[in-house]
């Protein structure tokens, strides 16, 4: 059980009254990536990886894709839920706000087809991670890019 | 849903070694694919679940509008407000054995035709992942009809507060004991899933009556091309629903010799063969949908034949949804029938016979023909909660009591009915 769900969940029902609900419809547009630092997608330098496309790493990250295109096995490792990283790259990637990432993870797991990809807490843990396993494939920030890992998508 | 992974990882990672850590997990996240080969599948088991607390509201009480034929009342005459049409909580327990085996158990609490809230197990069933691109399942599965049928119960995964009724209605039954296959094959960004399934359902009725689907046979294939998507399902059931209210009736029926057992094969509903396909498509750039489907449904029985269609649209202003719903019912069986003919009968005969003509009658008004027009607003509110406000206008049409049940005598059709409804839809 998810305890920060429950707490969630609670917040919800006990929500005073609906009196915020027309302000946010016009000031709540979502603004993809304002501010965050540049992404880079990675895979271990031991993977033989060139490059991927955007909607080849969509499909890898949404569980559509077990393979990468040379048909190694690829693994998906996600920042952290509510991480900026995280948002911009679903944002980026598959064009998909938080919401509708999880909407959408919700479907394929109460279906049975599949579960959300793991999760570690920042940049530097995917990079050692995915250095160590050719099969994982993260995102990460730039700045943390090091000859263990390679470059395989940039997102702007 | 990614939370609970995300708290496992908190708390996991002060006691164990991070390999072991990330063993543990991927064995939890990928029991849909292979990976003997990474040295990473571990055994595991995860916990989610996902629930809706709703409300509606009905303007007539004349009627009850029912979102399932398995809901014993609706809104609005048994009661202007209530809390059982949307209102569920479901619990799914994932188990993962290895790369190849796993097992899924899931337990649904809603409204049952008792009344009462008492959790039904609506799958569990064992998979086994041939190869990344095979699975197979044995159990009790989700009957994959129409775009949305088998995470129907699901609120937070669509939209609206509920799929459209003239569609998803006609399908009661939402999983099946037996087996099935799902292939998927890429082409590029073509991406195809197909599903092949065999199985039979059997759900007790409050009176000792039973509905049964015996040899139930279908397949899902799904399309997607970028943000576009196609799925076409095809479904044929033998299908049985025996209450001692409706043989009852059929013994009356038969009473009347040959004319009487003409209208019994016609009408009965024992093994009749029952065919159902659909087609339904999507397109989801991110910014806004629009979706639709088509489905048709012969049944060769008192539940008629019929076509039931919906479109639908949204925009995404922020964490608002708001969209338009049309949806349409209609049926291409007959809808009244003139019964027995009673010409020339004793008077006792002729009224007892008149009797089963006006039941009958009342029984075809159940074949559903309406129309409604829904609008509303999805609010995702906060991680993991989304709250829906639907309006939604609907039309009986053509003497048929559409979607509605509990009619009392007031009741006519071809008017209007405003259902307003609130669900807050959430997954943990």
């Amino acid at each position: 059980m998810n305890f920060p769900s429950l707490r969630h969940l609670l917040a919800a029902l006990l929500a005073p009254s609906l009196a915020p609900f027309i302000a946010p419809l016009l000031l709540a547009l979502p603004m993809p990536g304002a501010g965050a630092a540049e992404l880079v997608v990675i895979v271990s330098a031991k993977n033989p990886l060139a490059a991927l496309r955007a909607d080849q790493v969509a499909d890898i990250f949404l569980g559509q894709v077990g393979r990468f295109p040379d048909g190694g096995d690829a693994v998906a490792l996600d920042q952290g839920i509510g991480s900026a990283q995280r948002d911009e790259f679903y944002a980026k990637v598959t064009a998909k706000t938080p919401a509708q990432v999880k909407a959408y993870w919700s479907k394929m797991i109460f279906t049975g087809r599949g579960q959300p990809p793991r999760e570690a807490p920042s940049s530097v843990a995917i990079r050692k991670l995915v250095a160590d396993n050719p099969a994982l494939i993260g995102y990460i920030d730039r700045s943390a890019l090091d000859a263990s890992v390679k470059p395989v998508l940039m997102l702007h | 849903m990614t939370t609970t992974v995300t708290t496992v990882t908190t708390v996991t990672t002060v006691t164990r070694p991070p390999l072991r850590l990330g063993a543990l997990l991927i064995g939890l996240a990928c029991a849909a694919s292979a990976h003997a080969d990474d040295g990473m599948s571990k055994p595991g088991w995860s916990l989610q679940g996902f629930g809706s607390a709703g409300a509606a509201y009905s303007n007539n009480a004349e009627s009850d509008y029912v979102t399932s034929l398995l809901k014993p009342d609706g809104v609005g005459a048994s009661g202007r407000w209530s809390a059982n049409l949307d209102t569920r909580l479901g619990v799914q327990l994932n188990i993962t054995v290895n790369a190849h085996w796993s097992v899924v158990l899931q337990v649904v609490s809603e409204q049952r035709l008792d009344h009462s809230y008492r959790p039904n197990v609506e799958w569990a069933n064992v998979k086994y992942q041939a190869t990344p691109d095979l699975a197979l399942r044995v159990g009790r599965i989700a009957l994959p009809m129409f775009l949305a049928a088998d995470y129907r119960k699901v609120g937070y995964a669509f939209p609206w507060a509920r799929t459209p009724v003239e569609v998803y209605s006609r399908i009661p039954l939402t999983s099946s004991d037996g087996i099935d296959a799902t292939y998927r094959f890429n082409r590029g960004a073509l991406k195809n899933v197909t599903q092949g399934f065999y199985g039979h359902t059997r759900l007790a009725l409050v009176d000792g009556g039973f509905i049964e689907a015996r040899r139930t046979t279908g397949f899902a294939n799904t399309t997607e091309y970028g943000a576009a998507s196609v799925r076409v399902s095809m479904l044929t059931t033998d299908l049985t629903i025996a209450t001692d209210y409706i043989h009852a009736f059929y013994d009356g029926l038969r009473q009347f010799g040959p004319q009487g057992a003409v209208l019994v094969e016609r009408y009965t509903l024992d093994q009749k063969r029952v065919n159902a396909v659909s087609i339904g498509a999507s397109y989801d750039p991110g910014r806004w949908f629009v979706m639709g489907e088509l489905g048709r449904m012969r049944t060769r029985s008192l539940l008629g034949d019929t076509t039931g269609l919906y479109a639908s649209a949204g925009y995404r202003l922020g964490d608002f949804t708001p969209y338009l719903t049309y949806a349409h019912v209609r049926a291409n069986s007959r809808t009244t029938e003139p019964g027995l003919n009673l010409a020339g009968l004793p008077p006792a005969a002729a009224g007892a016979g008149a009797a089963l003509n006006g039941y009958l009658n009342a029984l075809l008004t159940i074949v559903p023909a309406q129309r409604t027009i829904s609008i509303g607003t999805r609010w995702d509110y906060m991680t993991d909660v989304a709250l829906k406000l639907q309006l939604d206008h609907a039309t009986t049409l053509a003497g048929s009591r559409g979607t509605f049940s509990n009619v009392q005598p007031g009741f006519r059709s071809e008017r209007t009915v405003n259902i307003a409804s609130a669900v807050l839809d959430f997954v943990f």
